[in-house]
């Protein structure tokens, strides 16, 4: 990719299982309060431990809320020069299973907030954005969203962009995951030798990309993208497709391996995902940087896991803490460096990395502003 | 700001309810496999062997997606019975082009964009910006809404399974095809329209080239 401009981000708003703000979330994964609960209001006969929006307000007010406290937040007075990037696995199929289990028929869906394109459908019906776009690659859309700002607003197509990752669990997801037999009933301890499958959850993230700087900014270094080719559900047992995607973003941030102080690990707590993510990261970070899954806390936010992550990973940049692996007893892969307590360190880069079905690999590179 | 995009080869194909000949048991002899695949999945197999391409990055759309996956663990759901791990792992918006990655081997960037009706006009224009990068680009879009009862939600659709692509790269050259004075003349669904308007236009004597208003 031929760079132009350099990129940051320049305000963030999330809520999630694991808080309704980005301070509270942080703190609660540096403190190691997980959201993730038992629940049995999707199915009777399981009761997986899922993370439901920590929110007051209905799913799509809150969503509408997080777009607003970005505008707050920024210097921008509305979002007439933004392009709005969606990045979202499910869209509005919350809405059409609602409707077609209660009436047995698709008479009263509407197309329009059925697909994905229904969270950019009711986001512009509050605000005017210069364009959108919708990304949906299951659990990495939006980790590819923040991408694709980085290119459009590196490549002065655009002057910013506002990346929304958002996924809302239905009985559709949190029964196909289930059916796939790899719910936890307990919050999950990724990259733990006991370790017993993930926890599905909610979450809702913004965060607003521009080519100039400001105050408390962090920096969008390098954006890496593979295909395993391998596999609709399971990565390559050596995480050749992780490697790929981590060596690519590490080449476009110019900058080596052994830079990266941090890495916001995929994480789900399932075997597949962790073996190949451990051995990926074991191979191409010998210098052992701190690695964590921030999911024992937020739960597997989907197709919004991307998006929270990346705003995860501003927060370590700016708080210059590393967070800890709630839950984590004994780790399998000893030759990752798994941090057991949240540490305040220096910090320059950060490495976030999301992997979806289909083999479709994203990671991303942050840093400190300089 | 205009990017402009030479179409170097192009390949379309719809049906009023099921696309008969996609050519799958040559293009995927493994039955195995074969047997996983989604409609969408064998249309886009068909699609990227119709214009040659098997390796590069791809930019793939679909408004609705796996709708009959979808379609198929909500009936699951309502009457109580199990649901297929299968069609779940189909029913991600990413599976058609999964498959075709898996079947060509393809390890590069593979995205998909679901923008509504201007999915594939958002397709055109996300494939402008990276053909900036100098590589070739396969351009694809399907809908596959052949699901029973569609006719409940959807009328106005005369042709239930469609796909299209476009194998393209960046031009310095003047547009030859103009985007607003070209119309597919048939009801596929408007989600495909802006490629679908551009395939059928090209030329055989001439470069096909469209300029992408971003």
């Amino acid at each position: 990719m031929k760079i132009k401009n350099k990129i940051f981000i320049t305000a963030t708003s999330s809520v999630s299982c694991a808080g309704d703000d980005d301070k509270t979330l942080f703190t609660n994964i540096c403190d190691g309060n997980s959201g993730i609960k038992q629940d049995k209001n999707y199915f009777f006969e399981a009761q997986p431990a899922i993370g439901k929006l920590c929110s007051t307000s209905a799913f799509y007010d809150a969503l509408l809320l997080q777009c607003q406290n970005i505008l707050d937040q920024s210097k921008l007075e509305d979002f007439n020069d933004t392009l709005l990037i969606i990045g979202s696995s499910v869209g509005g199929m919350n809405t059409t299973e609602e409707i077609y289990l209660k009436t047995q028929n698709y008479k009263n869906i509407d197309p329009d907030f059925h697909h994905i394109n229904a969270i950019a459908n009711i986001i512009n019906e509050k605000f005017d954005f210069y364009d959108d776009i919708s990304f949906s690659t299951a659990c990495t859309s939006s980790a590819n969203a923040i991408g694709y700002a980085y290119e459009v607003l590196s490549k002065g197509v655009y002057k910013n962009a506002l990346v929304v990752g958002v996924d809302s669990l239905s009985k559709i997801t949190v029964g196909g995951f289930l059916t796939l037999g790899v719910l936890s009933s307990t919050p999950c301890k990724p990259f733990d030798a006991d370790r017993d499958g993930m926890n599905v959850a909610e979450a809702i993230a913004c965060l607003l990309l521009e080519s100039e700087s400001s105050d408390n900014a962090i920096e969008v270094c390098g954006v890496g993208y593979s295909s395993d080719a391998y596999h609709m559900t399971h990565p390559h047992p050596d995480g050749k497709g992780a490697i790929s995607a981590m060596s690519q973003a590490l080449k476009s941030a110019s900058i080596e391996s052994k830079q990266i102080d941090y890495i916001n690990a995929h994480g789900t707590g399932t075997i597949a995902n962790d073996n190949a993510e451990a051995n990926a990261i074991a191979t191409l970070f010998p210098h052992r940087p701190c690695v964590s899954s921030t999911k024992s806390v937020t739960g597997h936010t989907l197709g919004a896991a991307g998006a929270l992550e990346a705003i995860i990973s501003c927060m370590v940049l700016k708080e210059q803490k590393y967070p800890k692996n709630t839950f984590l007893d004994t780790p399998e892969n000893t030759n990752l460096n798994l941090p057991l307590i949240s540490k305040e360190d220096e910090i320059n880069y950060v490495l976030s990395n999301s992997f979806a079905f289909g083999g479709n690999n994203c990671s991303l590179v942050f840093g400190k502003c300089k | 700001m205009t990017i402009n995009l030479e179409i170097l080869d192009s390949a379309y194909v719809y049906a009023p309810k099921v696309i008969e000949e996609l050519n799958t048991k040559e293009l995927v002899p493994k039955m195995v496999v074969r047997r996983r695949l989604t409609r969408a999945a064998k249309i886009a197999i068909y699609l990227a062997d119709k214009v040659s391409f098997s390796n590069g990055r791809i930019i793939y759309g679909s408004s609705f997606g796996e709708l009959s996956a979808t379609a198929n663990i909500l009936n699951s759901i309502n009457s109580k019975e199990p649901i297929s791990p299968t069609h779940f792992q189909n029913s991600v918006y990413n599976t058609a082009v999964s498959y075709l990655s898996m079947l060509s081997d393809n390890k590069n960037e593979i995205m998909t964009i679901s923008s509504g009706d201007n999915t594939s006009l958002k397709i055109l224009k996300s494939g402008a910006i990276k053909s900036l990068d100098g590589d070739t680009l396969l351009l694809l879009a399907t809908e596959t809404l052949n699901i029973d009862k569609i006719e409940e939600v959807s009328s106005c659709i005369d042709f239930l399974e469609s796909g299209v692509a476009l194998k393209v790269r960046f031009t310095d050259e003047e547009a030859t095809i103009d985007l607003n004075n070209i119309n597919n003349g048939v009801k596929t669904p408007k989600s495909l329209d802006h490629m679908l308007n551009i395939a059928k236009s090209m030329h055989m004597d001439k470069p096909n080239i469209i300029e992408m208003i971003l």
